[in-house]
């Protein structure tokens, strides 16, 4: 019992400072200030902790802890699980940052946010560890139920009701298909545990072997597939996306960005492998990898060429990060070839994914305040003359996000491609490269107008904001987004370690149990 | 020491002080100076030791190791530092700027008093990313010696004359000339494809604002095409970067982005010209990132835009140095990599070279309106006959293609600078508005004559020197086929067609009446802005009047890298079905020195004293004695020149493939 505690951790640590901030929040008395300054930070030392333990589990080893298994096959804690459980604890714990700045400065500080912040990370880190189709709808339900209500924070405004009833809406119908292909699944196999029922799919499902169970099996893997391409908002499955993003506070739209996209992937990765990891599932003739490697070239492309015609740089980045679930996509069909590195570059692109990500958005709320917020381009026109800090920093994670070296965005391209060549998808991978010229201009265009053109005569611009919580959030991930690029070295491997097994080795880790 | 030597310096420099009519002291003493140490310099140079020629028994001075790294990590860090500096002390600012490059300048320069041995010299090793086979891996030859040179002495030559033209953001502009002169060197001295790849995206960020920034009515624009154009090449080359790499550990179960590494893989490829083989594609993809930088015809409409709109600074670092990163690319990468393409497909590319950048550049040139327009197509020109000695890959062709990148570096560099000393004065570029300028601006007319002769190729200038070299090598060059002949006449038409275009402008500009009323009353250059041109003209001279200054210096280096080129080429068999890795004993030994593999090459293999590979402990076996540096030298230059010897006399196989 104690064993199991250890090892859930990361994830007990998380959900108890939640209950914790609720209760802060509920009966705390405040002399000064609204809930956000002493609940930001709350969250943020909640997340920290995560992060820390969850990393030093990583780094004890899941195989020699006791009470690892003590969970399986619900919750699964490998070093897959713990290795996102980090990243996304990093993601959150920077969105909390952020959101210590921007409640109170945009007029927003009501103190819910918080709790509800820490139970989607929940949800997110459940959903990572989920080695059941049961868990799996459980942590995404959760996961989801929070940041439909972040979405919608700002009641005032159109747009983040509009975004939250569009990402409700459409959000359940996701989980809907996946819950018809987990159905389907179940029918066929009888099982709702990924391994077990990965087992029977390859013992040719149970004997029995009818073609109507092989249909309703690829049934089940198309659903399944659309129901995960709704939640990494791949193309075409992406047009709740642009609207929740912009509709949302800032700090919750790199939330999105950043922890539900890696949760979705962890997701993903695990089905994937676990329940259609059989090599005839995997091969590029009679498998997912055309299908996976079609929603590739869409995201990337669609989403790349409506970025650029965008006005608005918040909407920008909601399809620049599109364009991003696209290129991990890439990596996820180069899961078809073993010993390329795939897996491995896969997480380490959500990992600098991540810190690129969520450094963006904290220098957009850093470049903007209460009535003067920066959304459009031409809200910056000037910056750089005017604020130079803050348009230097902004464009600095913008450069990362375009993959320029040597920052960690730079890297994570670099391995997807590899692992695309790797596993002989020259085509795709010159697309991919491709793409990311294309990125580069919408991401040029906003350096464009902070360094190189002045604001048009009464037009509004916006005035950076001073907050010591969204400085803070920057330095982080500036520190992050260099270190990872500079040396990759051991966040890499680390990367490389947590990949899941491949079917060879799952199939014997079944038959053990 | 004596003084003898520096007399004429000495006589040259008190002419110098005393020539301008009304400078300040300053100035005088700047040109003094300027012309002084350059002439120094070239005393220096000068081998009457012939020391510069390989002799095996030669005493070699140590080569600091660090050098390299001193010469690309001290400009960025200084362009970081520089920002965090305040901005209302612009004085501050551009003193630490100055104070930066010339610094870098003089370390530069020691780059230089080592003989040039065919090989690496200043090669410098540390594993960096170990489990994707990156290493930092730097080291210069006896032809980027050059370019590292002309960098340090061009960039502060741009940057000076940028402080006198712009007037706002001097604290930007600093830390942009600091990480480009960091960030080119980085490119012109990587031995690791990765770490050559980051300095070749990284060059772009800062170019990118400086046109952006401080550019023309159009700025924006020509600054994102820029970007974008160059960007769409290296994310080609990147991506064949990474399927050479996959190849290469393929064959050897070993990670590396290592270049000595990597020239060791064959790709598939057949005789054909044109086919989709795995070698074309990814000789296109590197070459076309290359030719985009160059640029080559028909990639060459981002140079107009960018050269007419970038400051008259940053058209000086994109004439002089960012377009030779393409030629350098290529002679380095393309050539080295895929010999065997850059082999058979010479002859139609040399057209390409001749017919789309010597004669278009040529004619397009002619018909512009705009000065500075006018310079950038006559680059496109001047950057075609450089590509033509590449492309003809005979010894003296890729020694005049070498030479031609500095002198067109020069030339190029000193015009966009006299062109911008008019538009300050008048704001305007157009051939039309001027006429007759000789007679209120004499001293500028006899500067800009000065250098229109350098860029047409007057014997006696630097340009001259690399042209002729360059026509020979291709008249004589098998890698052309029966082409040679003609694309020599077609190169040679397009230096008449310099003399036109360049001479006709010259001719409306400076000469005839002076009908325009707003020209009666401009000023003559000034002392400030002369001395920015007199180095550059002053080098226009020493070239061309002494060119073995440079030739002796890259002549070994060049001569070892054509054969291995012309050897690997012709060994490629007809149609090899897989890719293979060629043996180690293919290559002339000194060029393997420092490349990764741990197999066990033969005694040549053994890695510079100042790596930490794992070859380190082999070697101290090998010697268990401590030697001097001297001795190790010695002996590894007589060994060297051995061995050699001995690949000289390999017998070649002809590209028709007898057994």
């Amino acid at each position: 019992m104690k064993d199991a505690l250890v090892a859930l951790a990361p994830l007990l640590i998380v959900s108890l400072g939640g209950l914790g901030l609720m209760m802060a929040e509920a009966f705390g008395s405040r002399k000064s200030g609204g809930p956000a300054s002493d609940l930001a930070l709350g969250s943020f030392v909640v997340f920290l902790a995560g992060a820390i333990v969850s990393g030093s589990l990583w780094l004890v080893g899941p195989e020699s802890l006791p009470g690892a298994q003590a969970t399986a096959p619900w919750l699964l804690v490998d070093r897959f699980t713990l290795f996102f459980q980090l990243v996304l604890c990093v993601g959150a714990g920077l969105a909390a940052l952020m959101a210590g700045g921007y409640l109170p400065e945009h007029r927003l500080d009501r103190g819910e946010f918080f709790p509800l912040l820490v139970f989607s990370t929940v949800g997110a880190m459940i959903l990572a560890a989920a080695g059941d189709l049961l868990t799996m709808f459980i942590g995404l339900e959760t996961m989801s139920l929070g940041v439909y209500a972040m979405v919608g924070f700002r009641r005032g405004s159109l747009r983040s009701t509009e975004g939250a009833v569009k990402y409700f809406l459409l959000g359940s119908f996701a989980a809907a298909l996946l819950l018809y292909g987990g159905a389907l699944i179940y029918g066929v196999t009888g099982k709702t545990d990924l391994a077990s029922i990965g087992a029977t799919i390859r013992a040719g499902l149970g004997g029995r072997g009818a073609s109507a169970d092989l249909g309703m099996l690829l049934v089940a893997m198309v659903l399944v597939v659309a129901g995960l391409a709704f939640k990494v908002s791949a193309v075409p499955f992406h047009m709740w996306t642009p609207d929740a993003y912009e509709g949302a506070p800032t700090p919750a739209t790199s939330f999105m960005a950043v922890a539900v996209k890696s949760a979705a992937f962890a997701m993903t990765l695990r089905v994937l492998l676990g329940i259609f990891g059989d090599p005839a599932s995997m091969s590029w003739g009679a498998g997912w990898p055309p299908l996976v490697a079609a929603l590739a070239v869409l995201t990337m492309t669609v989403a790349n060429l409506v970025a650029g015609r965008q006005e608005s740089v918040k909407r920008m980045l909601a399809y620049s990060s599109i364009a991003h679930a696209g290129y991990v996509l890439v990596g996820v069909v180069a899961l078809m070839k073993d010993g390329n590195g795939a897996q491995g570059g896969v997480l380490f692109y959500l990992l600098s994914y991540t810190v690129s990500t969520a450094g963006a958005f904290a220098g957009l709320i850093a470049c903007g305040s209460h009535g003067r917020e920066a959304v459009s381009y031409e809200d910056l026109a000037g910056l750089g003359k005017r604020h130079p800090t803050a348009a230097f920093a902004l464009s600095f994670f913008l450069l990362s996000l375009a993959g320029m070296p040597p920052t960690s965005g730079f890297f994570g391209k670099l391995y997807i491609a590899r692992a695309g060549i790797g596993a002989g998808l020259h085509v795709l991978t010159i697309l991919l490269l491709l793409n990311s010229v294309i990125a580069a201009y919408y991401y040029l265009r906003v350096m464009v107008f902070m360094y190189m053109r002045d604001p048009a005569p009464g037009a509004p611009i916006a005035k950076p904001m001073r907050s010591g919580y969204v400085t803070s959030a920057l330095v982080l991930s500036a520190i992050l987004v260099v270190a990872i690029g500079l040396w990759p070295t051991s966040s890499l491997s680390m990367a490389l370690e947590s990949a899941l097994p491949r079917v060879a080795s799952l199939a014997s880790a079944v038959s053990l149990r | 020491m004596s003084l003898a030597p520096v007399i004429p310096a000495l006589l040259a420099a008190a002419v110098a002080y005393v020539m301008p009519r009304k400078a300040a002291t300053k100035h005088r003493i700047g040109l003094a100076a300027v012309t002084f140490f350059l002439l120094a310099s070239v005393g220096w140079l000068w081998p009457d030791g012939t020391q510069a020629v390989a002799k095996p028994d030669a005493p070699t001075s140590t080569e600091w190791p660090y050098l390299l790294d001193f010469l690309i990590g001290f400009p960025i860090v200084a362009g970081l530092f520089v920002l965090f500096l305040p901005r209302q002390m612009p004085s501050l600012l551009r003193g630490v700027t100055y104070a930066v490059f010339a610094v870098s300048f003089v370390a530069s320069l020691a780059l230089l008093a080592v003989p040039m041995t065919p090989g690496w010299h200043f090669q410098h090793i540390v594993p960096w990313i170990e489990s994707a086979g990156i290493r930092w891996h730097v080291a210069t030859d006896g032809i980027s010696v050059w370019l590292i040179v002309l960098t340090t002495f061009t960039t502060p030559i741009a940057a000076f004359a940028s402080f006198g033209s712009i007037k706002s953001r001097h604290k930007e502009l600093c830390a942009a000339f600091l990480m480009l002169q960091g960030a080119m060197i980085g490119a012109f001295v990587a031995l690791d494809l990765f770490v050559f790849y980051v300095f070749w995206e990284l060059m772009l960020v800062p170019m990118f604002l400086m046109i952006g920034i401080w550019g023309g009515a159009e700025k924006i624009k020509a600054s994102v095409k820029f970007f974008l154009f160059t960007m769409t090449g290296s994310v080609l080359m990147l991506g064949a970067m990474l399927y050479l790499v996959w190849t290469h550990h393929e064959l050897t179960s070993q990670w590396t982005f290592d270049y000595l590494a990597l020239s060791r893989v064959v790709l598939p490829d057949t005789q054909k010209p044109v086919v989709m083989s795995a070698q074309f594609l990814c000789w296109f993809a590197f070459s076309l990132a290359f030719f985009i930088k160059v640029p080559m015809w028909p990639l060459h409409t981002w140079l107009p835009d960018a050269h007419v709109q970038a400051p008259t600074g940053g058209s000086v670092v994109l004439a002089a140095v960012m377009l030779k990163l393409g030629t350098y690319a290529y002679l380095r990468f393309s050539m080295g990599l895929f010999p065997f393409r850059s082999a058979i497909l010479a002859g139609n590319l040399g057209a390409f070279a001749v017919i789309g950048g010597i004669l278009y550049g040529a004619l397009c040139a002619w018909k512009q309106d705009d000065i500075k327009k006018l310079v950038a197509y006559s680059s496109v020109a001047h950057l075609g006959f450089v590509m033509l000695g590449l492309f003809g890959a005979t010894p003296s062709g890729i020694q005049g293609a070498i030479l031609q990148m500095v002198n067109h570096g020069l030339a190029t560099g000193a015009l966009f600078l006299l062109v911008g000393v008019l538009y300050d004065r008048r704001h305007t570029r157009e051939v039309s508005e001027f006429g007759g300028i000789a007679k209120v601006m004499p001293v500028y007319t006899v500067l800009f004559l000065i250098v229109t002769m350098a860029s047409i190729g007057v014997p006696g200038t630097n340009g001259f020197v690399g042209e002729f070299m360059v026509i020979a090598g291709t008249f004589v060059s098998k890698r052309l086929n029966q082409f040679g002949a003609i694309e020599a006449i077609g190169a040679a038409f397009g230096v008449i067609l310099a003399a036109v275009y360049m001479l006709g402008m010259v001719q409306k500009v400076f000469f005839g009446p002076l009908s325009n009323p707003k020209n009666k009353h401009l000023d003559d250059i000034t002392p400030r802005e002369a001395l920015a041109v007199a180095p550059l003209v002053i080098m226009i001279f020493v070239i061309g009047f002494f060119p073995s200054i440079m030739t002796d210096r890259m002549r070994p280096a060049v001569e070892s890298y054509q054969q291995q080129f012309v050897h690997l080429f012709s060994d490629t068999p007809e149609t090899p079905l897989a890719a293979r890795l060629l043996p180690r004993d293919m290559f002339p030994p000194s060029f393997l020195v420092g490349a990764p593999d741990a197999e066990a090459g033969g005694p040549s293999a053994v890695t510079e004293a100042a790596t930490k590979t794992a070859a380190a402990p082999a070697k101290a076996a090998e010697a268990p004695k401590p030697r001097s540096d001297e001795d190790t030298n010695r002996a590894r230059a007589a060994r060297n020149e051995e061995i050699m010897q001995k690949f000289k006399n390999l017998p070649l196989r002809k590209a028709g493939g007898e057994p």
